[in-house]
C-alpha cells in the first residue's frame, strides 16, 4: 500500500478497510485479520493498525469480544452507511475538482456518464 | 519509559555540543531524533549508553539509573572483520544473558544472511542488517540506533522498514538517529528536531498530518531551511 505522507496514516488504512467492509471483502459478521496480521500485510506500525481498529469499533462496523478475533459487524444499516459515505466523500472530491475549473453541470455529466460506461465496459471484457 | 533530562556537553571550550537536552522514549514506539549532519545525535546515543563522558545530564529508564535494559545499535559494525555472522552472533549469544536466539535465527533468515560469511566481506547493507539482528535478539525494551538507514540501498530499507511494522517491535521503545526518512515515514511516532545541540522541535508524526496536512519530510524543511 502506497501512503500520502500527508495525510494520517491511520486514516488512509481506515478508508481501505471500510472499502473492504463495504465491497464484501471484509463480509458481514465474519472475523478480520488481527491487528498484528493487519500490521504485517500493509506494513504499518501496530500503534496504526490499532487505532484504525478502535476507529472501526467506535464506528461500529467491527466488534471485539475478548480472547476471539474481531468481527465485522452483523447490522446491515451500518455497511450501508459506510457505503454511503464513501460514496459522499468521493463525490465531493469530484466536485471539488470539477468546480475548481468551473464546467457547466450538464457537460460534466455527459463526461461523467461516458467516461463511467467506458470503465465498465473496459471491465466487462477484461 | 527511558528519560534524558539536561543533558550538556562541551569539546573543550569551543562550543556547546549538546546544551540541555531533555525528552522521552515511551514504549511501543517508534521515536525519531532528526538533524542535519554534525547536530549531535550520535553523541546522545552515546551519552545514553555512557560511552561519552557529558557534563551534566541523567538516564533514567522507569525512574532508574540503569542501562541494562538499553541496546545500542552502532553505525558501523564493531564486530571484529575476521569473524563470520554465525561467530559473531554466537560470540553475542555467549555476553548477553538475556540473548533471544530464535529472534537471531528468524532474522537471519528474513535478512537472507549467511553464517559463513565473513563480516569483513559484507555489503554495507548487510553490515547493518546484522547490528540490526544483533540489537533485536539483545532482548532489551529499549533499542538505539544510529543511522541504520545511511548508504543503503532502497531494498534494504525496505526490509529494514518491515522490521518497524512486525511483531518485534511489540513492547519495545526506539529511538532512531536519521536524516534519511523517506522509506520509513509512515512507520515514525515521534519526531524530535536538533539543532546545534538543541532540541527546536517535538512533533506527533500523525498530529502534524491531521492538523496541518503536513509530512515528516515537509517538517525538516522548515525546520532546517529557515
Amino acid at each position: 500500500m502506497h501512503f500520502d505522507q500527508r495525510t494520517p496514516i491511520y486514516l488512509q488504512v481506515l478508508y481501505w478497510f471500510k472499502k473492504r467492509i463495504v465491497m464484501g471483502e471484509f463480509k458481514r459478521g465474519e472475523s478480520i485479520p488481527s491487528r498484528r496480521a493487519l500490521a504485517n500485510e500493509l506494513k504499518i506500525h501496530l500503534n496504526t493498525a490499532q487505532k484504525v481498529y478502535k476507529e472501526l469499533e467506535d464506528q461500529l462496523l467491527i466488534t471485539t469480544d475478548r480472547n476471539v478475533p474481531s468481527k465485522v459487524t452483523l447490522d446491515q444499516s451500518i455497511i450501508d452507511r459506510a457505503r454511503t459515505e464513501l460514496l459522499e466523500n468521493a463525490v465531493k472530491q469530484f466536485v471539488d475538482s470539477i468546480y475548481a475549473i468551473q464546467i457547466p453541470l450538464e457537460e460534466v455529466i455527459i463526461n461523467f456518464e461516458k467516461e463511467y460506461n467506458i470503465r465498465k465496459r473496459s471491465e466487462l471484457n477484461a | 519509559m527511558l528519560e534524558v533530562r539536561g543533558l550538556r556537553k562541551s569539546y573543550g571550550r569551543k562550543k556547546n555540543v549538546l546544551n540541555d537536552v531533555s525528552f522521552t522514549v515511551p514504549l511501543n514506539q517508534l521515536t525519531c531524533l532528526i538533524g542535519l549532519n554534525g547536530e549531535g545525535k550520535s553523541t546522545i546515543l552515546k551519552a545514553i549508553m555512557g560511552l561519552v563522558p557529558v557534563d551534566a545530564g541523567t538516564i533514567k529508564v522507569d525512574g532508574k539509573t540503569i542501562h541494562d535494559s538499553i541496546a545500542f545499535v552502532p553505525d558501523l559494525s564493531t564486530m571484529p572483520g575476521y569473524m563470520s555472522v554465525g561467530e559473531a552472533i554466537a560470540y553475542m549469544r555467549d555476553y548477553y544473558p538475556d540473548w533471544n536466539q530464535q529472534v537471531a535465527e528468524e532474522l537471519m533468515g528474513f535478512f537472507k544472511l549467511m553464517a559463513t560469511d565473513r563480516i569483513a566481506n559484507l555489503s554495507k547493507g548487510n553490515k547493518a542488517k546484522v547490528n540490526l539482528l544483533i540489537g533485536f535478539a539483545m532482548n532489551r525494551p529499549y533499542l538505539l540506533l544510529d543511522e541504520p538507514l545511511a548508504g543503503i540501498d532502497l531494498f534494504t530499507k525496505e526490509q529494514i522498514a518491515w522490521i518497524f511494522s512486525s511483531h518485534y517491535m511489540e513492547g519495545k521503545g526506539i529511538l532512531m538517529t536519521t536524516h534519511e526518512i523517506a522509506e520509513v515515514e509512515h512507520l515514525i511516532d515521534r519526531v524530535i528536531f536538533l539543532q546545534n545541540g538543541t532540541i527546536i522541535q517535538e512533533d506527533d508524526s500523525e498530529e502534524m498530518r491531521e492538523l496541518y496536512g503536513k509530512s515528516v519530510q515537509d517538517r525538516m524543511r522548515e525546520v532546517y531551511q529557515t
